[in-house]
Order: C-alpha cells, then sequence, then structure tokens
C-alpha cells in the first residue's frame, strides 16, 4: 500500500494556475525525485503536501488520511511528514540544539532532558560534533545548517521526508556533506520525495524520478529510463539543457 | 508669566530632592505606560497582519485614531470625557490608562513592522514541525521581531518619557508639573526649568546610549 497518494492536485495563487492536476502514488520506503525546470510548481506541490499550502482542488492522502478533508488535526499531520527547505530557514534566535529542541518541547511534549539527548542523537547522525550544539546558525556554514535542519526534521520522527532544493544555496565544496545525509537516510529505508538538481543524486539514490513542468507530471520512470531514454521532448530538452 | 528670572544656585540645591520625586513619578508612569503599551502593542500587531476578515481593521482604525489625534486630547479625554460616560478614574489610572494606550498604537506599528521583518520561511519551518499558529508566533517570529525592533521600542519609551509631561494637565506630580509647582511659589521659572531638563537628560541619554549600543549588535549580525 502506498503511504502517500495525491489525486488530482489543482492550485492556483490568485490568478496564476501553477498546479494543474497532479497524480502521484508513493510507497513507504521510495525515494523519488522530482526535477523540473523552475516556476513548474515543484516547491509548490511538496508545500501542498504538508498542507502549508492548502489545494485548491484534489486530494493529499496520507495513509488512508484526506489531508484536504475538514477537522483533520494538521498539526497532528505535520509531525509524520519532515520538510528541509531551500533556504534552511533554521530559527535564527535559537542555537543548533534549540532548533531541534523548541518543536520536541513545545509540539510533543519531551522533556528538556529527553529533547537534548534526542537533539545530540540526531547532531551526530547528520556529522555534527556536540560543540556545534551550542552555535547559532550565523556561526555555521552552509552546509553545517543545512544539516541542523535536517536533524531538526528527523528528531520529529517523520515518515516522509520532503527535501526542496536543499543543496541549492550551497557551495559546491559543501553540497556532497548534504547529499551525502540524504543517501544514508535513503539507504535507512526512509520515505522520500526529493526535488533537486544534482543528477546525479537522481540516478544513484532515487527510485523513481519525475519531471515536472507547467504545474503537471509530464513524465516519471525509473532513473536509467529518464535519463538515457527520455519519452517526451520536452523531458529531453531539460535534461540536454542540464547535463 | 512674569520675568523668567536669574539662576539661583542654592534654590537650585533645594529642589533637587522635589525634581528627583517628580522624576521617579515620571519614569514609573512612563515604565507602567510602556508596560501595558506592549501588551496591547503586540496584540494589536499581531492582528494587524493575521488572516482575518475584521481584526486587520479593528487594529488599524485603533492606530489611525491614536496616530491623528494629539496626546494632550487623548488625555483630557480619558480623564474628563469618560465620566461623562459614567466611569471615573483617578487620574494616575487616567494617566496611565491613556499613555498605554497612546504607546500601545505606535508599538503595535512597531511590531508589525517586526514581524513582517522575520523572513517567511520561519513560519513556514516552524508550522512544518506542527507548531499551531499561535505557538509559532510565540515561540519563533515573535522573539526574532523583538530583537529586530529593540532600538525602535528603546526610542519608543523615550519619547513616552517625555511625552508623559503632558500627565501634568491632569495633576499629576510627575517631573514637569513639580518644576512649574517650584515656579508658583518661588516666582523663579528659570531654575526649576533648568533643573527640570536635567532631569529629562538624565533618564533619556542612557537609554538612547542603550539603543545605539544594541543597534550596533544587531547590525553585526542579521538573520538569514
Ligand atoms: N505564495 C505564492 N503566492 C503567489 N505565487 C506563488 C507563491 N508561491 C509560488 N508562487 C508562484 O508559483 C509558481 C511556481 O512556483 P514554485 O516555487 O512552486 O516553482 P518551482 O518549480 O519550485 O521553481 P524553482 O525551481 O524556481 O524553485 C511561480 O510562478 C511562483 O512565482
Ligand atoms: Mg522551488
Amino acid at each position: 500500500m502506498s503511504l502517500l497518494k495525491i489525486i488530482n492536485l489543482h492550485k492556483r495563487f490568485g490568478n496564476l494556475y501553477v498546479l494543474r492536476g497532479v497524480n502521484m502514488e508513493v510507497e513507504k520506503g521510495e525515494v523519488v525525485v522530482i526535477i523540473g525546470p523552475s516556476g513548474g510548481g515543484k516547491s509548490t506541490l511538496l508545500k501542498c503536501i504538508n498542507m502549508l499550502e492548502p489545494p485548491t482542488e484534489g486530494k493529499i492522502i496520507l495513509d488512508d488520511i484526506d489531508l484536504t478533508a475538514k477537522g483533520v488535526d494538521l498539526n497532528k499531520i505535520r509531525q509524520r511528514i519532515g520538510i528541509v527547505f531551500q533556504q534552511f530557514n533554521l530559527f535564527s534566535h535559537l542555537t543548533a540544539l534549540e532548533n531541534i529542541t523548541l518543536p520536541l518541547r513545545i509540539v510533543k511534549k519531551v522533556p528538556k532532558e529527553e529533547a537534548e539527548k534526542i537533539a545530540i542523537k540526531y547532531l551526530k547522525k547528520v556529522g555534527l560534533e556536540e560543540e556545534f550544539a551550542s552555535y547559532y546558525p550565523h556561526q555555521l556554514s552552509g552546509g553545517q545548517q543545512q544539516r541542523v535542519a535536517i536533524a531538526r526534521a528527523l528528531a520529529m520522527n517523520p515518515e516522509l521526508m520532503l527535501f526542496d532544493e536543499v543543496t541549492s544555496a550551497l557551495d559546491p565544496e559543501r553540497v556532497k556533506e548534504v547529499l551525502n545525509v540524504m543517501e544514508e537516510l535513503a539507504r535507512e529505508g526512509m520515505t522520500m520525495i526529493v526535488v533537486t538538481h544534482e543528477m546525479g543524486f537522481a540516478k544513484e539514490v532515487g527510485d523513481r524520478v519525475i519531471f515536472m513542468d507547467g504545474g503537471v507530471i509530464v513524465e516519471e520512470g525509473k532513473p536509467e529510463e529518464i535519463f538515457t531514454a527520455p519519452k517526451h521532448p520536452r523531458t529531453r530538452q531539460f535534461l540536454s539543457m542540464i547535463l | 508669566m512674569v520675568g523668567i528670572g536669574q539662576f539661583d544656585f542654592n534654590l537650585f540645591i533645594k529642589i533637587l530632592p522635589d525634581l528627583a520625586r517628580g522624576a521617579l513619578v515620571t519614569l514609573k508612569f512612563s515604565s507602567l505606560s510602556i508596560l501595558f503599551g506592549l501588551i496591547i502593542g503586540t496584540i494589536f500587531g499581531v492582528f494587524r497582519i493575521i488572516k482575518n476578515p475584521i481584526l486587520p481593521k479593528i487594529a488599524a482604525a485603533y492606530v489611525e485614531l491614536i496616530r491623528g489625534t494629539p496626546l494632550l486630547v487623548q488625555i483630557m479625554i480619558v480623564y474628563y470625557g469618560l465620566p461623562a460616560a459614567g466611569i471615573n478614574l483617578p487620574p494616575e489610572v487616567a494617566g496611565v490608562l491613556a499613555l498605554s494606550i497612546n504607546s500601545g498604537a505606535y508599538i503595535a506599528e512597531i511590531i508589525r513592522a517586526g514581524i513582517q521583518s522575520v523572513p517567511k520561511g520561519q513560519m513556514d519551518a516552524a508550522r512544518s514541525l506542527g507548531m499551531t499558529y499561535f505557538q509559532a508566533m510565540r515561540y519563533v517570529i515573535l522573539p526574532q521581531a523583538f530583537r529586530n525592533i529593540f532600538p525602535a521600542l528603546g526610542n519608543e519609551f523615550i519619547a513616552l518619557i517625555k511625552d508623559s509631561s503632558l500627565l501634568s494637565v491632569i495633576a499629576i506630580a510627575e517631573l514637569t508639573r513639580t518644576g512649574m509647582q517650584i515656579y508658583a511659589v518661588t516666582f523663579n521659572a528659570w531654575t526649576p526649568l533648568l533643573g527640570v531638563a536635567m532631569f529629562y537628560l538624565m533618564m533619556t541619554l542612557p537609554l538612547s546610549k542603550l539603543v545605539e549600543r544594541f543597534q550596533r549588535r544587531i547590525g553585526g549580525h542579521e538573520s538569514p
């Protein structure tokens, strides 16, 4: 059974018609990579999945729960879906440790000491030594900030992780350290939807690649199919531009 | 007024304790008012940006009403006007109320700007972790907003200390009124006026230094 099902998803911002009927299913443990040109609606799709942006039409179904239905406790649901953003979005007034403990404490009501233990555990998991725990975001490099952001999302123990171009704002030499963390996570069986321009990652880690353009899924398939034998002319054009 | 008089050093020394007491009253009224003003201002500042059909309009009307009328008139309406509506307030309460409502409007605007200075991604991140809108405001947005607007709030406090001199019209024995009373008794205006100005400076100068220090600190590290 699939963990996530997106049925006929439409999203408009006023007159701007961004998502024009997206259908997609994600199996437990699957890593789905979404590629596509700028403005194609990739970020909007991810924000619709955890209802940060309410869909104009369509259904988002997580484990049999329709998130678009009235009366759904979205705050509860969002704990099950982690998201990491291009701009890190660490809370700039809090240390790395506090960034992770704050949601644990106020959302999950985890006691302070336990929350700190969990935070240290996840900081280690993303390759950050304990000494970084007391650093403020502005004292960390982009790659370190992004890894704290990943740790913060993981600490909530989500079933599904969304990554929105998480390496795009990083210096080239910092990209690898973040991709490694994601690769490891995929190996451990985390269900992931990854929007990225890192084609190497898509090929090696992705179970399926989706090409999105103009608010629809133009083509999808196994990475080797999409990268070596794209069927749709728009996919071919996009790949020839970035490869 | 008759002649402003000569500066009288002996008188100056003699009235220092009275002026100091007046300055304490000024400080008490402005501190209480900035405190209540902060509460009012935070509530209305959040109202201004909240997604709701009426609350932002109410908040905007409050701000316009207060900013468009003189504080002196507001004080007199609260003290002389409210009794006509059956509400009798002692001058101290009326004074704090008027000043709080007044500074609340200015602070609401400062807070609104502060909230809007926090990048939108902060709210997205907070909500995506399962925080309610209220929790996100309380633990993520407002702390960052307050850090950004601390200098503006400091300046508001300085303005309030000076504006509280208008409470003299409802017979509150704050610093300015104390000075005027000394003049009424001694017929020497120059001496108490200098003393009054000196005490205002003693309150406002350290504050503006503090604001300046903070401004430099924030300039050091901006949020991403
Ligand atoms: N909150 C919003 N209000 C109005 N328009 C928006 C909003 N968010 C996104 N858009 C618009 O929707 C369109 C799709 O944006 P989106 O960010 O989803 O694209 P994307 O595929 O992620 O592009 P990129 O690769 O540049 O990140 C763009 O035209 C964008 O300007
Ligand atoms: Mg995007």
